[in-house]
């Protein structure tokens, strides 16, 4: 296991030194001037002269490349053109409340996922199946966006139950932990479904039904267990869509996260900002993608890396 | 017991834990909008840059800094300007020299004096090139600013300390409006001492102090009870950073914001229904919204052209259709709300007939192809289709060309659009925000003339305006560009758009600001509800 980590911890480098390359040839093939931003919509050239040149931005290609090379080498994602502030300390403010976020959504997605499927798998063709199926449609059809603002009409305007947006107590977590878990608690749903289906046939649950062992025993202990290998391969390469969807769900639901503070990055042309967001979150994905791997030989010995 | 087990044993417990976390969020469902002194704002779509006034270059960063901060001089909420630090000021005869008389006995939120080394050491900060201003421009009238934020002084000649409540400021040539420009946030006067994250934990002298500021959610203000101007009386303001209007809609509706900006589009719905219709509160804002019509392209570069697209667009169907009627049409840059708006002076009136035979004049009887550039914003969408479509009637066809808003600048400040739909909101309240920036010769792109119109008879009288001390004389002046340029038609005159608030029937006293730093909160109240 140890050595396998090593490795991965290896081939992780050339990836993230191509997303740092990457992210920075595309924002200068990008149209958008960061220098017009920072002034506003009245300028005087002299001052747009001056920063060009305070930020480096008059120096050739190769130049910029390195200076920005050369601060992530040293672990130094440099300050935000737009505010001056430190891009390494926005991210560690705001990450955090996107884990939060996206961490919800999944373990909602998971509990009620897994349990729609293996409900839905009990009783096939049943009026719990069919009734998931439809939420399974839905949720995959719908764009969280549009899901979002649903969610908010109902639960806030109409019924009054839930904070429309914002971040603080866990009450603020609900809607938008929903709207960001929906389609995948749509997808999560199906493939239990079908993964278990897949199971109850086999010999060992005919075999454990045979010796008598109670209905519950066999659909949790023998048959869930088993069906569960491919649906948790499925959520780790998931955890991507939950880094892109929380951009929109936090947009939505006025939620201070990563993915808000990138879009702003964006729409102001903060190049450090977004070379800073890009390469860390390329970090977390290759992070978790490492841990899917691991948590996948854990859950079933026939994998093996070596 | 995971929960997976538990909804497994019967049906009848999911509904039951449905039922019981159903009963949980209403029993936490906020209360919070009762007997609280606070004031929620939700007018922002972004986070502010920075609470240092020296980054000061968009409305929410400059309003904030407005509660925080004071300059020499202020606006109030009808765009006056009036005193502030300064209690009154001298000028020389030839308006080249300022005397600031401050007013005594005011402190900052940490306690220190106010004296007069602050206000020179505030300019001095603003433009020195170390601090990566974006905007020093309103304080380059002050001699020797450009000299020293090009790093070729060492300190700003025109800034004099005369004595511990007195300060001169001399300028290279006359302005009549420089007290306008010191009403800017960027203007606002820092004490000497300050800490590495200024922009964080920002110390002024204005009206509210900062209690706590999250970033991209929320920034809390508490009253400074020390105010010179009398202190608020709210205890507290907070401005919630909400990014999508739909859901500042739900906030409000939801009661838990006080204060809602009605997005352009949204504006005609919230006029329909009589119950927010009651709600709403507007002020003529010094917003032109219009068409940019580069003067250096193509067919463009003919005066008859450009005022055959002005007749061949029905602007008051447009602002009545799509923009609930909120404005006034343009016949000119001015604001009506301004000196030196001619106020009978008619719009271009919707004539196709007479687009049609000024294009036949100027030789293109069959129409031209042309690119209508705008920016992602829905309520500039729905007005580009609009005029597409006028257009095309009078054979003119207009391929719309939508971009990403810093794409879209870019692109027109580098003379890359044909036309393009924007709008323009005043730093300051006078018509010379208007003529000058927009039109004027030495503003083409990045300055902010996107037409690229030069008229060597109207830069002259601009420029002889901006330093004209008789205030009289200047308001002609102004008319009279106003007028020289109408005929041009640099731009399709679309109109001033009246801007569109919310506010909640438990709020006193709130006033729709005709500037966006002119309300800073002094005398609005939240009754108990």
């Amino acid at each position: 296991m140890g050595a396998l980590l090593l490795r991965r911890a290896l081939l992780a480098i050339p990836t993230l030194a191509g997303v740092v390359v990457v992210a920075f040839l595309l924002l200068y093939v990008a149209p958008g001037d960061p220098v017009l931003e920072m002034v506003g919509e009245r300028a005087d050239s002299a001052t747009i002269v001056r920063l060009r040149k305070e930020l480096h931005l008059d120096e050739s290609l190769p130049r910029q490349f390195a200076h920005y090379a050369g601060g992530v080498v040293r672990g130094d994602l440099g300050r935000s053109f737009i505010t001056g502030r430190p891009i390494a300390r926005d991210i560690a403010e705001r990450f955090p409340k996107t884990l939060e976020l996206a961490g919800s959504a999944m373990l909602l997605a998971i509990v009620v996922g897994v349990s729609l499927g293996v409900l839905s798998a009990r009783h096939p063709g049943g009026w719990i199946d069919r009734g998931a199926l439809a939420l399974a449609y839905a949720g995959v059809s719908f764009p969280v966006y549009w899901v979002g603002l649903l969610l908010i009409l109902l639960f806030a305007v109409v019924l009054h139950w839930l904070p429309p947006s914002g971040y603080g107590r866990p009450v603020f977590l609900v809607l938008p932990a929903l709207a960001l878990g929906s389609r995948s608690i749509a997808f999560l749903a199906r493939m239990t479904r079908s993964s278990m289906l897949e199971v109850l046939s086999s010999d060992f649950v005919r075999t454990s039904r045979a010796k008598g062992a109670r209905e519950k025993v066999v659909l949790l202990h023998h048959a869930l267990r088993n069906a569960l290998i491919p649906v948790i391969s499925v959520l780790g390469l998931d955890f991507g869509s939950y880094l892109t969807g929380s951009i929109l769900t936090e947009t939505v639901f006025s939620w201070p996260g990563i993915g808000r503070y990138v879009v702003n990055a964006i729409g102001r042309r903060d190049l450090p900002a977004i070379q800073g967001t890009v390469l860390f979150l390329s970090v977390v994905f290759v992070a978790v993608n490492v841990i899917t791997d691991l948590a996948y030989a854990a859950a079933d010995p026939r994998i093996a890396y070596d | 017991m995971p929960p997976s087990l538990s909804l497994l044993r019967s049906r009848s417990s999911l509904s039951s834990i449905a039922l019981l976390a159903l009963a949980t969020l209403a029993a936490c469902r906020g209360g919070e909008a009762a007997h609280r002194r606070t004031l929620v704002d939700a007018r922002d779509r972004y986070d502010p840059k920075s609470l240092d006034p020296a980054l000061s270059t968009d409305v929410p960063t400059g309003r904030a800094v407005s509660y925080l901060f004071d300059g020499l001089t202020r606006f109030s909420a009808d765009a006056k300007v009036g005193p502030a630090l300064a209690t009154r000021w001298d000028v020389s005869p030839d308006g080249r020299t300022y005397l600031f008389h401050l007013r005594p006995g005011v402190r900052f939120h940490d306690g220190t004096l106010l004296h007069a080394s602050d206000v020179v050491h505030s300019f001095t900060r603003v433009l020195d090139p170390a601090n990566k201003s974006g905007r020093p421009w309103p304080l380059y009238p002050i001699a020797g600013a450009r000299a020293f934020a090009a790093g070729k002084a060492a300190t700003v000649a025109g800034l004099a300390i005369v004595d511990d409540s007195t300060v001169r400021i001399s300028l290279d040539t006359a302005l009549a409006i420089f007290p306008k420009l010191l009403a800017m946030p960027v203007a606002s006067v820092v004490p000497a001492k300050i800490s590495p994250d200024f922009g964080e934990h920002p110390v002024g002298t204005g009206a509210w102090t900062l209690v706590s500021w999250q970033h991209d959610d929320f920034v809390l203000l508490a009253r400074n009870a020390e105010y010179f101007g009398g202190a608020p009386k709210l205890d507290s303001l907070m401005i919630r950073i909400i990014p999508e209007p739909s859901t500042a809609v739900a906030e409000f509706e939801s009661g838990n914001v006080d204060l809602l900006y009605v997005p352009e589009a949204d504006a005609p719905r919230w006029e329909q229904t009589d119950e927010k219709k009651a709600l709403l509160t507007s002020a003529p804002a010094l917003r032109l919204w219009y068409v940019a019509l580069n003067t250096t392209r193509g067919p463009l570069k003919d005066v008859r052209v450009r005022q055959a697209l002005n007749h061949a667009v029905d602007v008051h169907t447009i602002l009545d259709k799509l923009l609930g009627g909120r404005g006034r049409l343009a016949a000119g840059v001015i604001p009506p709300t301004l000196e030196g708006a001619d106020t009978a002076r008619a719009p271009y009136a919707y004539d196709p007939a007479a687009a049609k035979r000024l294009l036949a004049a100027a030789g293109y009887a069959k129409g031209f192809d042309i690119e209508l550039w705008l920016p992602q914003d829905p309520a500039f969408a729905r007005v580009a289709e609009s005029i597409q479509s006028y257009l095309a009637a009078v054979g003119v066809r207009a391929k719309i060309v939508q971009r990403e808003s810093a794409a879209a600048r870019e692109a027109s400040r580098n003379g890359q659009t044909d036309m393009f739909v924007k709008d323009w909101y005043a730093d300051y309240p006078d018509a010379e925000n208007f003529l000058y920036p927009l039109l004027h010769g030495a503003n083409r792109g990045v300055g902010g003339n996107v037409s690229f119109y030069e008229n060597p008879a109207y830069d002259r009288i601009v420029s002889l305006a901006r330093t004209e001390q008789d205030s009289a004389k200047r308001v002609t002046m102004y008319a009279k560009a106003d007028s020289l340029e109408f005929a041009d038609a640099p731009m399709i005159y679309l109109f001033f758009y009246n801007e569109l608030y919310a506010v909640q029937p438990w709020v006193k006293g709130f006033v729709a600001p005709t500037i966006f730093n002119g309300q800073k909160f002094l005398d609005v109240t939240v009754t108990p509800h």
